[in-house]
């Protein structure tokens, strides 16, 4: 695939001066001597990638590895300090959605305003304008003031003006999450049309899922260095591999938040009717869960539930007890809750458990538990190739 | 073309929202000259007991008009620059998020600044005439003035505003420096009637005292300015704003990062 470059990023390093206590005061320029109390740090260190026509590249790392400071470099935002980014093509970076609207303003004028910050002529504004509105799905509240609008509504404008600017290379900034589902599923629809129509994608995430799922290519970051390239399933396998690296598989429990007046201790799996604590089972075994729990004090009306998540963040099920109104009227000391769930559909592959309690309003939250446990599906009946789950196909071919 | 449309809607969204929730909205930007006008005519006639300066040739003998003729365009000028300062850093949001021409930011602030200074400049033309002083003949050569001192602001409000965003400190000092500047300006007095000679120097050459010299000439005296004094407001003029654009762009690619 010889294809034209669109974005060539070529040794790109940015070091930032990091200050041990900004200086924006002539006292501190002309005291002098504390000027020198910085150090270079390397945000970015000696990149370099290419993005070709039409694909849809993705941008891999954890926190503080650089993402958002390349992300940054390439929208022309901030200067390298060596290196060369060349973009070839009108370019649209999202950045941050509704940068620039403004409270008193009304949508309208919000929508002109925001396209003319993202490089639009008026007359091609005016053009989109209402294909912008539609987009957006709020034609009845255009000529009011945005301070009026909820933040969904916000996000909501702010993205179809973005969306429309029409850009030949597009740069996204994990922001793929906005607004309600159906919006999402608009916006999904966008950008596999933006895939389509051959225009091309950078997506900067750490929402291994969508790179996964929409990312011809992708990088990884780690510390402002390229640490590997090409294809994404494997980069975000290794990724995943590596944030949970070092960690005893299945020991998790080790991310935890809400008040803590509930917890999850522990959980077992076993298969069948065996006792033996397993993590492990075949696609289409019975298993039986177990989440231990201690409340050390009497907790009103909990729901307790939990998820499950494919390695690549893809969220398979998450009941609760409320689903199946299991609402005792409070729980106090120390027991467990059982689930059983028979012939599980799951295919094989690795999967992460994470539990929460919550109020009966699901609003507070007293326990959330990342990975309380890793455990592992094998082959079994029916084997299947592709996906996560088998709804047990029956085929047949007539002829 | 596009950044054309960005600067449009930039000036105007500083125009439309500038007083926004308040009751008395643009009438506001009257009030503070008027207010000046007021408190500075009753100092410098009944405490100081001093008199109007007399138009050469118009005759005019009128302090308020005299005042507000030189008050007007200097509150333009300092206006735009200190509204600029805080514009780019009040861009912070935008500049750490969108790539887009920095110094519209400040230009968006001065042609906002400077409509307002035109509707300004055509009701004081409106109070003149019913005094009985028609400067209407001289209003192509006003504006002319007023263009230059737009430009020269631009390029004030260029170099301070990115200044500011490196070391706060130019706005306050930008505060306590408009001020030394009104006084130092024919605003209040009569330049005539000084004897120290700096202060006659600074009053009658210096950038501000230039433009409001030049000003009164056109509309108290009824009479063009001298081809010497015109050829200093070019000079001031585009000079301020060659260098406040050369300093303003070798410094705002480092916004972002500053901010």
């Amino acid at each position: 695939m010889s294809r034209d470059n669109v974005l060539t990023v070529e040794h790109l390093t940015k070091s930032f001066r990091l200050h041990s206590e900004k200086t924006n005061s002539l006292k501190a320029l002309i005291a002098g001597k504390k000027r020198n109390r910085y150090e270079d740090f390397l945000a970015l260190d000696d990149v370099t990638f290419d993005v070709h026509e039409g694909e849809v590249f993705g941008v891999i790392g954890h926190n503080g590895s650089g993402k958002s400071t390349l992300l940054k470099c390439m929208a022309g935002i901030l200067q390298p300090t060596k290196g060369s980014v060349q973009v070839t093509k009108r370019m649209s970076a999202l950045l941050e959605l509704g940068a620039g609207f403004h409270p008193e303003l009304s949508g309208r004028d919000n929508v002109f305003l925001n396209a003319a910050i993202l490089g639009m002529g008026r007359r091609e504004i005016a053009g989109r304008f209402d294909e912008i509105v539609e987009f957006s799905g709020l034609e009845s509240f255009i000529d009011s003031p945005v301070k009026t609008y909820s933040s969904g509504m916000y996000v909501r404008l702010a993205f179809a003006v973005a969306i429309n600017v029409d850009p030949q290379l597009l740069i996204i900034d994990e922001i793929l999450a906005v607004g309600d589902v159906t919006f999402q599923q608009k916006c999904a629809e966008k950008f596999v049309d933006f895939r389509n129509e051959g225009r091309t994608i950078v997506l900067v995430t750490h929402a291994m899922a969508s790179v996964k799922d929409m990312c011809d290519r992708a990088i990884w970051l780690t510390h402002g260095v390229v640490t590997g390239e090409g294809d994404p399933a494997e980069l975000v396998e290794a990724y995943t591999e590596t944030m949970l690296g070092g960690r005893d598989r299945g020991d998790g429990m080790s991310v935890r938040r809400g008040s803590g007046e509930i917890q999850i201790e522990r959980v077992e799996m076993f298969v069948g009717d065996s006792e033996v604590p397993v993590k492990r089972f075949r696609t289409s075994e019975s298993i039986r869960l177990r989440l231990h729990y201690s409340a050390r004090k009497s907790v009103p009306k909990p729901v307790f539930g939990f998820r499950i998540e494919h390695l690549g963040g893809t969220a398979l099920t998450s009941p609760c007890t409320r689903d199946v109104g299991l609402l005792p009227d409070s729980i106090s000391g120390d027991g467990y809750v059982e689930v059983t769930m028979n012939d599980v559909p799951m295919l094989p592959g690795t999967y992460d458990l994470h539990t929460f309690i919550t109020d009966f309003n699901r609003q507070h939250e007293y326990d959330n538990v990342q990975v309380a446990l890793r455990f592992d599906v094998m082959t079994g009946k029916p084997y299947e190739t592709g996906g996560m789950i088998t709804l047990r196909p029956q085929w047949q071919i007539r002829s | 073309m596009a950044h054309r449309n960005l600067l449009y809607l930039l000036s105007l969204k500083e125009l439309r929202t500038r007083y926004k929730k308040s009751v008395l909205g643009w009438a506001w930007s009257l009030f503070n000259p008027l207010s000046q006008m007021l408190i500075f005519t009753v100092i410098f006639i009944y405490v100081f007991k001093a008199s109007a300066p007399i138009g050469d040739p118009s005759g005019v003998k009128n302090f308020p008009l005299y005042f507000l003729a030189g008050v007007l365009p200097f509150n333009f000028f300092s206006l735009s620059v200190g509204v600029s300062i805080a514009g780019v850093q009040g861009g912070a949001g935008l500049i750490k998020k969108v790539q887009f021409p920095h110094e519209h930011l400040v230009f968006s602030v001065v042609i906002a600044q400077f409509i307002t200074l035109l509707i300004e400049m055509s009701l004081l033309t409106v109070a003149m005439a019913v005094i009985g002083h028609n400067i209407l003949p001289w209003l192509p050569m006003l504006i002319g003035v007023l263009v230059l001192l737009g430009i020269f602001s631009a390029g004030i409000a260029l170099v301070l505003g990115a200044a500011n965003v490196f070391y706060h400190d130019v706005n306050y000092l930008w505060g306590i420096l408009s001020q030394l500047l009104f006084y130092a300006t024919p605003i209040i007095y009569n330049p005539a009637n000084i004897t120290l000679r700096p202060l006659v120097l600074i009053a009658n050459y210096g950038p501000t005292g230039s433009f409001i010299t030049a000003i009164h000439n056109i509309v108290y005296d009824s009479r063009l300015p001298g081809p010497g004094r015109m050829l200093e407001l070019v000079v001031f003029a585009f000079g301020s704003f060659a260098i406040g654009s050369w300093i303003f762009n070798r410094l705002s690619p480092r916004f972002a990062e500053e901010m």
